[in-house]
């Protein structure tokens, strides 16, 4: 069987397969059906037929039903199985459409190893069934999982970041210390933290960027304004001040979860 | 044997730079503009073992993004004057943020060498540098300096001096940005490289990294859609791989090798929690106290400006006109009757007018300049930042606003501290509506011609209030269409508090102040030539045998001025005004207070001021009540004085800005004049 595998062309391989499925469908297979499928001519299917059979693959004879020796079934089945794990492959875990997944299936099936089949094939069930399903293809963003703690995080490090959210019993971050995470205007005159992420609009953060409030800086909340809005704050050992509505952009990690009452 | 060197001296604002500049080039400087911007530039000179040396005072900043004209002024000024060496003026005490600037500074290929300032107050808080140490990890020279002390000042010059000539440059380190970003920038230099003229190393990485932090000027420059995909490209796949914005990113290195330098040669050998600086802010910016403190500064600012300043603006006021008279008396009036006239009535009148209320400037001025070198300033922002942010300004609109109660010209030179042009634009525009000190007089006269004393104060208080209502109304309208956007930020610093300079205050207020008396000799003198001409010409032969007062109505009325007045008299009726007021409102362009004068004139009662009884009586018997009302109201809207248009011209650096201002304010008022002459008409016949 090796043997004949081996040595087997593509085309060869692609009428085997054909027949395989025909067999599968119909029962029987004919060489009319066989032409159909394959796009050409019903003459020149006679010839393939012909050299099968030489190599002891199928059972033909001109004018009857088609059937397999138990040879071509176990190679055809084989081509098969590679062409369906490539195309599924290429679709679920490459988000390829169907059918351009179908027709490079139909052209790689051929020349691939059993070996690296079964890897593209375990690899496709690993995908399938991560914790952090979802990952999707974007145009010139590549692969990004929508479904982890922090979008666009690549998925290990999201992995990394929900077992230890797990391990400290808070899922909702990641930080795998215990303490407590807020924004920045929640904060209460004398109470501090250490700055986790900055979002809003770019102006603001470019601003703020500037001016050293960079993440994994500490920060304090000296006081609130006499009329209660613009509020201070100290960073890199100097005074600061800023709209409510900007500092709630400032998400902050407070240590001192224990004593908030 | 001389050769002229440049030396920028730039730094985040509040490190004492332009200290440092004052000591340094003493009163060999002057202030001129960046091409295009109204931006301060200050440039002095001085000379060091024989080798001439010009200083340029940048605007300060914190960084060298594209984030404000400030930051795009001193780059830009970096890339196309390549001056010869970059002062970076570091409070010592402030060392890590003050750093940000100089991991900048070192991208753009200019020798830069570090004056690290207010090194007492670093000292007094503890803090012991190896200064050595810190010099070769920044890659740089530092001299410690004292500004305030005029300390270190000649040290820096010498090392200044040897920096340029030594023909071995420092080479500043490269801060890595990561292996990631590395890689980004060396793909994105690749494109840059084949698709820009750009060779030199350094600005091919400046450019990269500039385009990767979204940096519009930058990207509007290359101007190449394929590069900038491709660097929009480079920019999510950082931001997926690393989970954070490019420019966050970048930001986040420069400031990591900041810190390790920082951590590996300072040393805090007491810890402070509490400054002599938080122990004032503590009192005040109380929650309680905070706004009756700041309410009884402002009251000083303007009892300084207005009580202290009225002595000798009535000296200039006597001044000018002993020089009127004695040129009145010297000058034959057969000699050139028409040259005389315009001297006398024209220049020494109009030009006196605008300069005696330099007294008032100069206090005003000092007393900004005490409370912006002080540290108080930036705490008048944060106390009235909920307030002025309601209406869709910043904190920092407050000090212009209070000061056009004295006087807009000066009040709109003060908008300047706005970092936002939107922002300044609005202030601007509604600043005439704040009445000025010029249009008490105005109602004065008025108030007191037709109302009874019992309803004098609240009148006025009325008149005050719905400028101000007016002026807010405006502004929510003005950035809801025109400058529409989004607010800036109000991330400020807010400094600690240092005692001012007195070389400083002088600086500072002479500054403006010569800003002002130049506006007078320039702009004004030439308006004042033209209403002089308008309401001169063209004479009229008058009966000599009348009363002067009456032959002087006589000439008024038919001269230009009078004439449009009359011309004017059809589309002003509707408002309650006749051609006498329309004739008076001409002059009341040249200043506001000049309206009392031209009323006197037309209604021949000789020279008057608020307080002449004759002129109330008349007046009274002119008009009614309701006129009265509207007079007021068309004053306080309408037509800014001629200083103000030119200020607001000089500050937008737009004539376009200045004429709407003059136009839009103009027909607001007849608007808004017409429907009170109208609807009140209804009611009192």
């Amino acid at each position: 069987m090796s043997n004949n595998s081996h040595t087997l062309s593509a085309s060869l391989e692609n009428y085997l397969e054909v027949i395989y499925l025909l067999i599968k469908e119909n029962r029987v297979a004919r060489s009319k059906d066989i032409a159909r499928k394959l796009q050409i001519n019903s003459s020149s299917v006679t010839g393939g037929l012909q050299s099968l059979r030489s190599r002891g693959l199928i059972n033909y004879e001109p004018y009857e039903f088609i059937t397999m020796t138990d040879e071509g079934r176990e190679i055809a089945a084989n081509v098969v199985h590679r062409h369906n794990t490539l195309k599924e492959f290429f679709m679920d875990v490459l988000s390829i459409n169907e059918e351009e997944a179908e027709e490079n299936a139909c052209r790689m099936e051929h020349g691939i190893s059993k070996n690296i089949v079964n890897r593209l094939m375990d690899f496709a069930h690993y995908f399938k069934t991560c914790p952090n399903a979802g990952v999707q293809w974007e145009e010139s963003i590549g692969y990004s999982c929508n479904n982890s703690v922090k979008r666009g995080r690549c998925c290990i490090k999201c992995m990394v970041e929900e077992n230890a959210g797990k391990r400290s019993g808070n899922r909702s971050n990641g930080f795998a210390a215990g303490g407590h995470t807020s924004t920045l205007d929640k904060l209460n005159p004398g109470e501090s933290g250490i700055i986790e992420s900055i979002s809003g609009k770019s102006a603001i953060k470019r601003r703020i960027r500037d001016m050293g409030v960079t993440n994994g800086s500490s920060v304090e909340v000296i006081r609130v304004a006499p009329m209660g809005n613009p509020i201070e704050v100290k960073v890199k050992d100097y005074h600061l001040s800023l709209r409510k509505d900007e500092a709630a952009d400032i998400v902050v990690h407070t240590q001192d979860a224990t004593e908030k009452r | 044997m001389k050769t002229q060197y440049t030396i920028a001296i730039a730094g985040n604002p509040n490190s004492g730079k332009t200290t440092l500049f004052n000591n340094i080039t003493g009163s060999h400087q002057h202030v001129g503009n960046y091409p295009g911007v109204t931006v301060d530039k200050k440039e002095g000179r001085c000379e060091h073992k024989d080798t001439a040396l010009k200083f340029v005072d940048l605007p300060g900043t914190y960084s060298l993004t594209a984030y404000s004209i400030d930051e795009v002024v001193t780059r830009n000024f970096i890339l196309n004057d390549k001056p010869d060496l970059i002062i970076d003026v570091i409070d010592t005490s402030n060392l890590e943020r003050n750093l940000y600037l100089y991991t900048q500074l070192i991208e753009l290929e200019v020798p830069v060498m570090l004056a690290f300032n207010m090194a007492d107050v670093a000292k007094a808080r503890g803090l012991k540098l190896d200064m050595k140490l810190l010099s070769s990890l920044l890659g740089a020279p530092i001299i410690e300096t004292v500004g305030n002390k005029n300390k270190g000042t000649q040290a820096l010059l010498d090392a200044a001096l040897k920096f340029i000539k030594s023909t071995e440059k420092s080479s500043p380190p490269d801060i890595l940005l990561g292996r990631y970003i590395e890689e980004s920038i060396a793909v994105i230099i690749c494109r840059l490289k084949k698709h820009t003229a750009i060779t030199n190393e350094r600005k091919l990485r400046w450019t990269a990294i500039k385009l990767l932090e979204d940096d519009k000027e930058i990207v509007e420059k290359i101007d190449n859609q394929s590069i900038y995909e491709f660097v929009q490209a480079q920019q999510k796949s950082i931001e997926f791989m690393l989970g954070d914005s490019a420019e966050m990113l970048i930001a986040d290195h420069r400031y990591g090798f900041i810190s390790g330098a920082y951590h590996e040669t300072v040393r805090a050998t007491i810890e402070t929690r509490h400054t002599n600086s938080d122990r004032i802010d503590e009192i005040v910016l109380h929650r309680v106290w905070g706004v009756p403190i700041f309410l009884g500064l402002m009251y000083l600012l303007f009892w300084l400006t207005f009580t202290v300043g009225t002595p000798p603006m009535e000296w200039l006021d006597a001044l000018f006109s002993w020089i009127g008279n004695s040129i009145s008396h010297t000058w034959s009036p057969d000699f050139m009757p028409a040259m005389r006239d315009l001297v006398i009535n024209g220049v020494i009148k109009g030009v006196g007018g605008v300069l005696v209320f330099v007294p008032n400037i100069i206090l005003l001025f000092l007393a900004i300049a005490m409370l912006e070198d002080s540290g108080y300033m930036a705490r008048t922002a944060f106390i009235m930042d909920n307030l002025m942010h309601k209406i869709g300004l910043h904190g920092k609109s407050f000090i212009p606003l209070l000061t056009g109660f004295g006087c807009t010209v000066p009040a709109i030179m003060a908008t300047r501290t706005l970092e936002s042009r939107r922002d300044r634009l609005t202030t601007m525009f509604i600043l005439p509506l704040i009445s000025c000190g010029a249009r008490l007089p105005i109602y004065t006269l008025i108030i007191a011609a037709f109302f009874p004393p019992v309803w004098r104060a609240p009148i006025l208080w009325g008149i005050y209030l719905s400028g101000i209502l007016l002026a807010i109304l405006l502004a929510k309208l003005l950035r809801k269409s025109l400058l529409k956007g989004d607010s800036v930020p109000f991330v400020m610093e807010l400094p600690p508090y240092r005692r001012p300079t007195l070389k400083g205050l002088f600086l500072h207020t002479w500054e403006k102040a010569w800003l002002y008396i130049k506006k007078a000799g320039t702009v004004i003198l030439g308006v004042s030539i033209i209403l002089w001409a308008l309401t001169t010409y063209p004479k009229t032969e008058v009966d000599h045998t009348l009363p002067v007062e009456q032959q002087r109505a006589i000439q008024l009325s038919n001269t230009f001025a009078g004439r449009v007045g009359r011309a004017m008299e059809p589309a002003i009726k509707p408002l309650g005004f006749d051609w006498k007021i329309g004739t008076a409102m001409i002059g009341a362009f040249a200043a506001k207070e000049v309206f009392v004068a031209q009323l006197g004139i037309v209604y021949s009662v000789g020279e008057s001021d608020e307080n002449s009884i004759p002129l109330r009586e008349k007046l009274a018997k002119a008009y009614s009540p309701l006129v009265a009302i509207c007079i007021m109201v068309f004053m306080l809207i309408a037509t800014p004085c001629m200083a103000t248009i030119a200020a607001t011209r000089h500050e937008s650096g737009s004539w376009g800005w200045a004429l709407f201002q003059l136009g839009g304010l103009t027909a607001l008022a007849y608007v808004i004049t017409l429907i009170i002459y109208q609807v009140g008409s209804l009611f009192v016949t």
